[in-house]
């Protein structure tokens, strides 16, 4: 697991809001909801698509393509198709900067 | 020792002094600037688009790259299909940089022409003319084959005239080692000529990094045969970018076999037009893949003339967190009835985080044609591995067998059958740690089956 990673400010994001970040040559995406910052890999487990272009319900994203959903405070999968977590990433807020720190692929 | 020097980014300042240091006829010049202004009004191409939903590009960064300007003594990668193998002449370029050609005076005394494209562009103006993004690459279909039309800077011709037959093989390599390499192959074959041709490319050190962004264009004449070879192992941060193409006229035929091993990503287009009556072509390729690579392979085998016969078959075994994306269509004019298509993909996975994307296709508009088509995807069978551990082996050594002969039926499918020595070989080489290293050596083994004489036609 990596260090600790600035990747935003809280003032770079609303609330609600997301946000696709390339962090160490991957891709996440980064969500800011009631006051909280989550961060997962932007991966659907189902085939391979991106979940940032996704609508956004709550605390649930929504891939796109065939409609997965993802809890974005841990990665888990919430509905078919998908039926493996999606990766998610660690996040601490200090000031007013964003940390993540990257799980293992 | 000078490096390679490039031009930060593909801006137009640096393709303007790119134009200016070139000393090409006027056609060549007006054909790069065209393809230019593509370039600029195209996008990258989008993840709506079928060709590269399952493709994704967002990390590449092609303000990283630039035109290949000057190299001194840059290192070419080690030529593995060369090793062992007489040619008839070998054509090599690193970082987009032509860097040493040989030609037999033997052959070049039948008036076949190889050697480096840039270079006999001048000398053969209307040879190059003819067929240098004309019929076979369309210069303007993507982003990536406008960049490369306009900025190619070197590459390899072979044109072998009417009747000319050449016994031994042709080769090129073209290295790659953090910078952009751009090279054009163009494969002329006269009528009723007969020729071999190994292309490969590579990297000097396995975890190189760099932008192959490069085109194949192959013309084979009537009653011609060609044996084409390609073996992809760049270094595994490549990013790999190639349009290929062939037209097959009357009676010739063509057989083309890829090893694709290596990259970050790949993104191949490999299209066969059979445009003459009793044309055919067969395509093997072989993928294996380990770490995160990507390759996509995107084939089409069009039928445009009757009674001509294609065949593909893509066998990809995939380890750890890999993909491979293969999408194939047999497409079948009108008027070409009698077509024999046939096409297959098989993947087998290694790792539970593997995935391989199979979509066969057929875009059918005779009404008298045989087209069928096929995949499947596999873990290894676990029955197998049991039966075989039960035999003395250990699981590793089961998986690896099985490995080998998942291979190995690619080649079987062949016309040209091989001796038992070049089958037993590569199985008891290969994939001693079901790794790339040793696929390299497997595909060097079957890449040169075909031409020894060693085979024979069933």
């Amino acid at each position: 697991m990596s260090d600790f990673i600035r990747i935003a400010s809280i003032s770079d994001l609303p609330d609600p809001g997301k946000q696709l970040l390339e962090v160490d040559d991957r891709l996440v995406v980064l969500f800011h909801v009631q006051g909280q910052f989550y961060c997962i890999e932007d991966l659907c487990t189902h085939d391979g698509g991106t979940l940032a272009d996704g609508d956004l319900d709550g605390t649930a994203i929504a891939c796109p393509r065939h409609g997965a959903k993802f809890d974005i405070r841990n990665g888990k999968v919430i509905s078919m198709p998908a039926t493996e977590d999606t990766i998610y990433h660690q996040v601490k807020v200090e000031g007013n900067d964003v940390f993540v720190r990257l799980s293992d692929e | 020792m000078s490096s390679t020097l490039e031009v930060s980014g593909f801006t137009q300042a640096s393709f303007d002094a790119f134009i200016e240091s070139r000393n090409e006829p006027g056609w060549l010049i007006d054909l790069r600037r065209q393809a230019w202004k593509s370039f600029l009004e195209k996008d990258l191409p989008a993840r709506t688009e079928e060709e590269w939903m399952r493709t994704d590009i967002r990390l590449f960064k092609l303000d990283r790259f630039g035109i290949p300007t000057a190299s001194d003594q840059a290192e070419c990668s080690r030529p593995l299909l060369l090793e062992g193998v007489e040619v008839a002449g070998s054509n090599k370029s690193a970082n987009g940089v032509s860097v040493d050609t040989s030609f037999a005076d033997s052959v070049a005394s039948q008036g076949v022409l190889f050697g480096d494209l840039s270079q006999l562009a001048n000398q053969h103006e209307a040879l190059i003319q003819k067929h240098l993004f004309t019929r076979a690459v369309n210069p303007h279909f993507d982003k990536f084959s406008a960049l490369h039309a306009a900025c190619w800077t070197t590459g390899t011709l072979l044109y072998v005239p009417d009747g000319v037959t050449v016994e031994l093989p042709f080769h090129s390599l073209a290295s790659l080692s953090g910078g952009t390499d751009l090279s054009h192959l163009l494969v002329i074959m006269g009528e009723n000529s007969e020729a071999t041709f190994l292309n490969e490319t590579g990297s000097l050190h396995e975890n190189d990094g760099g932008l192959h962004c490069g085109a194949s264009e192959i013309f084979v004449g009537k009653g011609a045969r060609l044996r084409f070879v390609t073996l992809q192992d760049w270094g595994r941060d490549v990013w790999h970018f190639a349009h290929q193409r062939a037209i097959v006229d009357r009676d010739a035929s063509l057989q083309w076999t890829v090893g694709a091993l290596g990259s970050r990503l790949s993104k191949a287009n490999q299209e066969v037009e059979l445009v003459g009556p009793g044309a055919e072509c067969q395509v093997n390729g072989v993928m294996f893949t380990e770490g995160k690579q990507h390759l996509s392979y995107h084939t089409q085998q069009h039928h445009a003339a009757p009674h001509c016969r294609s065949d593909f078959l893509y066998k990809a075994a995939l380890q750890d967190k890999s993909r491979t994306v293969w999408r194939g269509i047999i497409k079948v004019d009108p008027g070409a009835q009698k077509t024999d298509g046939y096409q297959r993909n098989d993947n087998l996975l290694l790792s539970g985080n593997a995935r391989a994307d199979a979509i066969p296709g057929l875009a059918i508009e005779a009404d008298d044609v045989r087209c069928t088509h096929g995949s499947t995807t596999a873990r290894v069978d676990d029955e197998l591995v049991f039966y075989a551990q039960t035999r003395g082996l250990t699981k590793r050594e089961a998986v690896r067998i099985a490995v080998t002969g998942f291979f190995s039926k690619c080649w079987t499918a062949l016309p040209l059958t091989v001796s038992e020595k070049h089958l037993v070989k590569p199985s008891v080489a290969g994939f001693a740690n079901v790794n790339n290293s040793h696929l390299v050596e497997f595909a060097m083994d079957t890449g040169c089956f075909s031409l020894r004489k060693e085979t024979i036609r069933e």
